[in-house]
């Protein structure tokens, strides 16, 4: 098996629209050959976030309401419905070419299922893809995951969201993917054990990523300057 | 035509086998032999066709694409009369899946959209190279079709890629 090696970009609590720009960047640099398949993780204040097909009414209160309660609402051009991010989710945003990993559209998708399932197995959660027209990932009827994809000329941007112990009362506000009657979960919550530090869950995350995917090396940035940097050129 | 049937029939019983999720890795190699790539036709890197009759050219996503993408939800359109250039982006296809962009394989200005797509944006899976296509162009510079793919190279071009897996 050759060798292919992922940039691991470790960047702590980024607002959305920060990492938004990066991750544009990012693709772009990509698609142009001048870095590797770079791999970011994150967690992202309280923001609801629209895909492609603007689908508002699955937001359940009014816009203004939001900024009472500390959130933001952004569009973006990723695939799938409304969702939430916010503190205490792990957030993952795969910046790699499909060609050289050999992927298709759906087949990537379902590699970031995976990705996910094996992470919850750790933890002795049982966890499925949805069914046919359910996007993310599943606890029986109780959704842990989200997957919101965009594709650019082979190079992905957006990607996954698990939920190690986010506060689920931001979900009530919004049709979680556009799927109604269905609960959201976490970790935390499926599980009986104590969970380690999100330091450490970030990284067996990542982990299960780049085995899911074949990456045999991992170069970790662990650099607060990283964004800045990125402001200023 | 017979094995272009065989093919979407196959791909149908692939996309019943996704969703049940029983062997993801085996449906996803099956897939890679049957997409069926048509004579006549320009192909670009992005998974994109184009078909240049007089002074009109028509783009459309390939059986390829459509395939690798699984069921289409959403088609975002662009409008009549704006220009595309070549390898750029002009709209996407959604599927229940992921977002991909669509690159146009030739620079000019949309003289026709395919607002079926917005009804029936399966038409995408089950007609990509007919039913399916998504703008027509006039276009600024025909010799940009030469630096396209034919159903050869494409064909090649695909299976270069699945091999990549």
């Amino acid at each position: 098996m050759r060798s292919r090696s992922l940039e691991v970009w470790k960047l702590g609590r980024v607002n959305y629209l920060e990492a938004l720009k990066l991750q544009e960047k990012l693709a772009s640099d990509r698609k142009a050959h001048k870095i590797s398949d770079t791999l970011l993780s994150l967690q992202h204040p309280p923001t609801y976030t629209l895909g492609k097909r603007k689908t508002e009414h699955n937001l359940l209160v009014q816009i203004s309401e939001l900024e009472k309660m500390g959130a933001e609402l952004h569009y973006t051009q990723r695939g799938g419905d409304i969702t939430y991010h916010g503190p205490h989710q792990a957030i993952l945003y795969p910046i790699i070419s499909l060609r050289s990993v050999g992927l298709g559209a759906r087949a990537y998708v379902e590699n970031l299922e995976l990705t996910m399932i094996e992470f919850a197995s750790l933890y002795g959660v049982k966890a499925f893809p949805g069914k046919k027209g359910e996007t993310g990932v599943w606890v029986q009827d109780r959704k842990i995951g989200a997957i919101g994809v965009r594709i650019s000329s082979g190079i992905t941007s957006h990607g996954l969201a698990f939920n190690i112990d986010p506060d689920l009362n931001y979900f009530k506000h919004i049709v979680p993917c556009g799927i109604a009657d269905k609960e959201v979960t976490s970790l935390r919550r499926e599980t009986g054990t104590v969970l380690p530090s999100e330091e450490v869950i970030h990284e067996q995350l990542i982990s299960c990523f780049a085995k899911v995917f074949g990456f045999t090396s991992l170069v970790w940035k662990e650099n607060a300057s990283i964004l800045s940097d990125n402001e200023k050129s | 035509m017979a094995l272009r049937m065989w093919a979407s029939s196959t791909a149908n019983a692939l996309r019943i086998s996704v969703a049940s999720k029983t062997n993801l890795s085996s449906s996803y190699s099956l897939s890679r032999c049957f997409s069926s790539v048509l004579d006549g036709l320009k192909y670009a890197t992005s998974h994109e066709w184009v078909k240049h009759e007089g002074s009109v050219a028509t783009v459309g996503i390939t059986d390829h694409a459509q395939d690798h993408l699984g069921e289409v939800v959403f088609v975002d359109l662009p409008e009549t009369g704006t220009s595309v250039t070549q390898g750029k982006g002009f709209g996407a296809v959604e599927s229940v899946k992921a977002t991909s962009d669509v690159n146009s394989p030739i620079s000019g200005e949309i003289v026709e959209v395919n607002s079926k797509l917005s009804e029936a944006p399966g038409l995408i899976n089950n007609s990509p190279f007919d039913e399916g296509w998504i703008i027509k162009v006039k276009p600024s510079n025909a010799s940009e079709l030469d630096s396209l793919m034919g159903p050869k190279e494409y064909t090649k071009f695909c299976e270069e890629e699945d091999a990549a897996h």
